[in-house]
């Protein structure tokens, strides 16, 4: 009995940690990306290099904060990485010849600015920061 | 082909400023890195250091400059400066090529590009991206490294997804020259013996690997074939004092091969290989000739885990069996590791590795070690690097 109660209150604690982790986040597009929503597996594949379409056909370019509590967040909830492990396999496209480093902004505005002025731009912002001339993407 | 393709890429580096707007519309990026590493052995000298006394012979600095001027095409060039013990100590051309990636079902990449055999050809130069300070050395062998890695030719590549919840297949094929410089250090053996490739060996390859990502989520299997065609170059050998014989090295076609996996899942990595490697070589000189026997099988499985955000740890076993040798140490290397990475934050890293090693088939030169090489050996390998 013990046992059980403590593996639903691990359960539930797991869910609420990963729930406030994916609420603290707003993955934005340029208005000209066609797809309202993304997939998480269609997330993790176009920020670590190994795709540059969504679903609905729509070419994107990732667009990263270069630190900070969002950027972790976001690393933590959608591409299962820390920061150290995400870069490395950056890296490894980067100097292998198979891919160019993609953009890193300082912060939530310039993510902002960034996306909302080139096309494909695909990024993500805290979820208090004001986000004008983008548009949110659901993940699903 | 060599001249052709260079061509190309660098009129592709040219003609593509020209029609830029801007710089900023070039996106121009410059990256690089630089490595120190330190072995240290309780007998023996290997990878041609001095390392029984300690040896800090192991450097390397790459620095890369690309131009992407659209999301679909991209023009690059890297350079590397690389010494370990008596190899090395230049810079060398690590890759130069033009990419276009259509989609992701299909791009294509040529000049000299790396290629992607095995699980982790392409990346096997590339210290900042994997923990370990020496990967498996029965199928990535540091000394045998720079010749394996690109060649002059092409390139296709692409994802396919195979719809029913079967996963995704990523291809990649490619076909060009590839070039073993005569003073590399698959060599050495054949130096010591008096023996020299005054114009290196070369000549044409094609490959493919797939690697199958599975519907069981972080599990990729997957396998490489490369064919390559008879391969033939001078060979020289001075036996004594004033006495230059000349002759050929003559590598009939032959196909190596290799199947992998890897599994990974939150702080977890799992991988294992199995290569199979059997040219057919002869060393030729009138009324000389000398047997160059080499069927080998090798492995490796490994292991990791994330300790914590900078702090990483893992184990591997690496073997290798050359069938055409007799028995003894000289025929087989086991080698038994354990290894930890530490980044101090996204730009600088340490690592630290002690390795334990049976048998002799790799990793030794006999000038370094005149009073004979030992069966055994316990190696420690302390390295840090630094990525921008």
């Amino acid at each position: 009995m013990k046992k059980s109660i403590l593996v639903s209150l691990l359960l539930a604690a797991a869910f609420v940690f990963a729930a406030r982790a994916q609420a603290q986040v707003l993955v934005i597009a340029n208005p000209g990306v066609k797809a309202s929503d993304v997939s998480k597996d269609d997330l993790r594949e176009v920020f670590t290099g190994n795709a540059t379409t969504l679903k609905d056909g729509s070419r994107v370019v990732p667009i990263l904060l270069k630190a900070g509590t969002t950027h972790e967040e976001f690393l933590q909830a959608y591409i299962g990485k820390s920061d150290t492990a995400y870069r490395a396999g950056w890296r490894s496209l980067v100097f292998s010849g198979q891919a160019s480093m993609p953009k890193s902004l300082e912060t939530d505005a310039a993510v902002v600015d960034f996306v909302a002025h080139n096309n494909g731009a695909i990024g993500y912002i805290g979820k208090a920061s004001p986000h004008e001339g983008v548009k949110v993407l659901a993940v699903k | 082909m060599k001249q052709f393709l260079m061509g190309v890429v660098m009129l592709a580096l040219t003609v593509i400023p020209a029609r830029a707007q801007s710089m900023e519309d070039l996106n121009i990026q410059i990256h690089g890195y630089a490595t120190q590493g330190f072995l240290y052995t309780n007998q023996n000298n290997l990878f041609t250091t001095n390392s029984s006394d300690g040896s800090p012979a192991w450097s390397e600095a790459v620095v890369n400059v690309t131009a992407q001027p659209d999301s679909k095409l991209r023009v690059g060039v890297q350079a590397r400066y690389f010494l370990l013990g008596n190899i090395g100590n230049a810079i060398t051309l690590d890759w130069a090529n033009a990419d276009y990636k259509f989609n992701d079902k299909l791009g294509v990449r040529f000049g000299k590009v790396k290629m992607p055999s095995n699980l982790f050809n392409e990346v096997q130069d590339i210290d900042p991206s994997y923990m370990w300070a020496l990967l498996p050395q029965s199928v990535y062998t540091l000394t045998n490294r720079n010749s394996a890695l690109s060649q002059y030719g092409g390139l296709v590549y692409g994802t396919l997804k195979l719809g029913n919840n079967l996963g995704k297949v990523e291809y990649r094929g490619w076909g060009g020259e590839q070039v073993l410089g005569g003073d590399d250090g698959y060599w050495i053996g054949l130096r010591e013996a008096g023996m020299n490739l005054p114009n290196g060996l070369s000549g044409s390859n094609i490959g493919a690997t797939l690697h199958w990502k599975m519907p069981f989520k972080g599990l990729m299997i997957g396998g490489t074939d490369t064919r390559k065609p008879a391969w033939s170059s001078q060979l020289t050998f001075a036996p004594a004092p004033g006495v230059l014989l000349t002759g050929s090295m003559d590598v009939k076609s032959f196909n190596q091969w290799a199947t992998f996996a890897v599994y990974e899942k939150n702080k977890i990595m799992l991988a294992g290989e199995y290569n199979k490697l059997a040219p057919g070589i002869t060393l030729s000189f009138p009324h000389l000739p000398i047997p160059f026997p080499v069927d080998k099988r090798q492995w490796y499985g490994m292991a990791s885990y994330k300790v914590t955000q900078k702090l990483s740890a893992g184990i591997y076993d690496s073997q290798q069996i050359n069938h055409a040798l007799p028995l003894g140490p000289a025929r087989f290397s086991k080698d038994w590791v354990i290894s930890g990475r530490y980044d101090f934050n996204q730009f600088l890293y340490a690592k630290a590795e002690q390795h334990f090693i049976d048998g002799t088939d790799n990793y030794f030169d006999e000038n370094l070690n005149p009073n004979g090489i030992q069966p055994t050996t316990k190696l420690t390998v302390l390295k840090i690097g630094v990525s921008f």
